[in-house]
């Protein structure tokens, strides 16, 4: 046997790895509330776990294992299916529970990056790159994540509410699997930090809401003459939920909606992304092309029904 | 530590590694990998790529030399094979359960058929010590067919495990404690018993 290196830029660089996993690892739980193995979450603040909404299958009996192996029932908070993420409370004494560190520096592309994850009673972890990073977008589910950050970095089973971490062990957000078809995604710290608040607060992520279904509709020509359209792309009503703030301001299904307060809209993520929670008791002018004229409909918008699961 | 410094040393790690991986081959039912585990010619390969007694390995140096299967655990996916061959480089070994997540792996293997190429990943969950595949060494590294029988090391070039299967995405190694386990039960270790006859 020939003698071993000891030293090396490698290997001084594994064990910074292997350091910064046993720092953050500390944070990261293992969540009981399926059948099949554990999901993973993250000690965000003292006595408080965040984990992957889309893991957490029940409501009550919840285990957390902690990091020195201990398991100590949880009480869920409340969960936000918009951004896959929920909150539970340890219900027992958390000192084997220390809060993670947050990352300062902002995330950049080619940045080496370790997603941790406690399917079971050991930490486990994959190495990656940030790929990519973009501006604010919104998921399929309506919820507003502050930062795109894609990873080329592998996620395994049992990854989903396990956090993102860097080199130094500090921690840039939480990844899940539920967010996207193919691909893992971060919930980056400033949407985690925002949404936890929500959820001990109220329970929920409050959101606006007007009740309606649309999908984008090319836009006649004759049509939008008559009805002074400037885009070529409106959007049908599909459906008018009963009682809902638009079925009170009289939108009926077939009603193709052209602006929302004098902003055209030409998606369904267009309206989503105009009604934020702020929005709630306010009135909203929509501009909708009805039998070849335009109209103006006011509606109170009212806030989003809780979403069960 | 620079870039610079990572990319050399990272070659050189995998150069040390490829004197150490044979290529396992089994008639026409493929190629495998294997390390040389004991210098006196004992190589260590999966059970699943040593399907016959009778195998072909290619040396590091090219030499192509008689195989012969002196010891089979399919339970544990190793086999022990002797070489008619006197003196030639063994892998340096770490022991799996002393491994940390995150701590860098390499591996080398034939993925495919494509000699000796090398992946890096790092280390998913070290091994533990559960007897079975649920407590062998997992690592997060990209594995193809192929690979099966090579080597997976750490940044130092100490070899864990024996690349073995893939599940969900994670390359599952045979840690080298089993495989230590493994040749002292069959006692393929003596010189003697290793010899081809």
């Amino acid at each position: 046997m020939s003698a071993p290196s000891n030293g090396g830029a490698l290997a001084a660089l594994s064990d910074n790895l292997a350091a910064a996993v046993e720092t953050a690892g500390r944070s990261v739980v293992a969540i009981h509330a399926r059948r099949r193995i554990p999901a993973s979450g993250v000690v965000w603040q003292s006595g408080v776990v965040v984990g992957a909404h889309h893991t957490i299958q029940r409501d009550d009996d919840i285990g957390i294992t902690l990091h020195d192996g201990t398991t100590v029932p949880a009480t869920l908070a409340g969960r936000d299916p918009s951004t896959d993420l929920a909150v539970l409370r340890l219900a027992g004494p958390a000192e084997g529970a220390p809060a993670v560190a947050p990352a300062s520096d902002p995330v950049r592309v080619g940045q080496l990056m370790l997603a941790l994850g406690r399917p079971g009673s050991a930490v486990t972890a994959s190495l990656g790159i940030v790929s990519a990073v973009g501006g604010e977008w919104r998921t399929w589910q309506g919820g507003t994540i502050d930062q795109f950050v894609r990873l080329d970095l592998s996620i395994y089973d049992g990854f989903s509410g396990g956090p993102l971490v860097n080199a130094g062990g500090r921690v840039a957000g939480i990844n899940t699997s539920g967010l996207a078809r193919a691909a893992a995604v971060t919930v980056p710290s400033r949407t985690v930090e925002r949404v936890v608040k929500q959820l001990l607060e109220r329970g929920h992520v409050a959101r606006g809401w007007l009740g309606i279904a649309t999908q984008p509709v090319r836009l006649p020509p004759a049509l939008r003459r008559s009805a002074g359209a400037e885009a070529e792309v409106g959007l049908v009503v599909v459906n008018v939920e009963p009682e809902s703030p638009a079925d009170r301001g009289g939108v009926l299904i077939g009603d193709v909606l052209l602006a929302l307060d004098d902003r055209p809209v030409a998606d369904p993520g267009d309206v989503m992304a105009a009604l934020g929670a702020e929005r709630i008791g306010r009135p909203a002018v929509l501009r909708v092309a009805r039998g070849g004229r335009a109209e103006q409909l006011s509606v109170t918008v009212g806030e989003r029904p809780r979403v069960r699961r | 530590m620079s870039a610079a410094e990572l990319a050399a040393d990272l070659a050189e790690i995998t150069e040390r590694l490829r004197r150490v991986t044979v290529q396992v081959r089994a008639g026409a039912r493929g190629l495998g990998g294997g390390v040389v585990w004991l210098r006196h010619g004992l190589v260590i390969t999966n059970a699943h790529v040593a399907a016959q007694p009778r195998l072909e390995v290619v040396l590091p140096d090219g030499r192509s030399l008689p195989g012969r299967l002196v010891a089979r655990d399919p339970r544990r996916d190793l086999a022990a094979v002797a070489l008619p061959t006197g003196d030639i480089s063994a892998a340096p070994r770490v022991d799996a359960r002393g491994l940390r997540a995150g701590e860098l792996l390499v591996a080398l293997g034939h993925p495919l058929g494509v000699a000796n190429a090398a992946s890096l990943g790092v280390v998913h969950r070290a091994a533990n010590g559960m007897s079975g595949p649920a407590g062998w060494l997992q690592a997060a590294i990209r594995l193809a067919p192929g690979n099966s029988g090579g080597p997976i090391a750490d940044a130092r070039g100490r070899v864990a495990g024996i690349s073995a299967m893939i599940v969900g995405g994670l390359g599952i190694a045979v840690p080298s404690h089993v495989v230590e386990q493994f040749v002292r039960e069959s006692g393929v270790g003596e010189r003697g018993g290793a010899r081809a006859a």
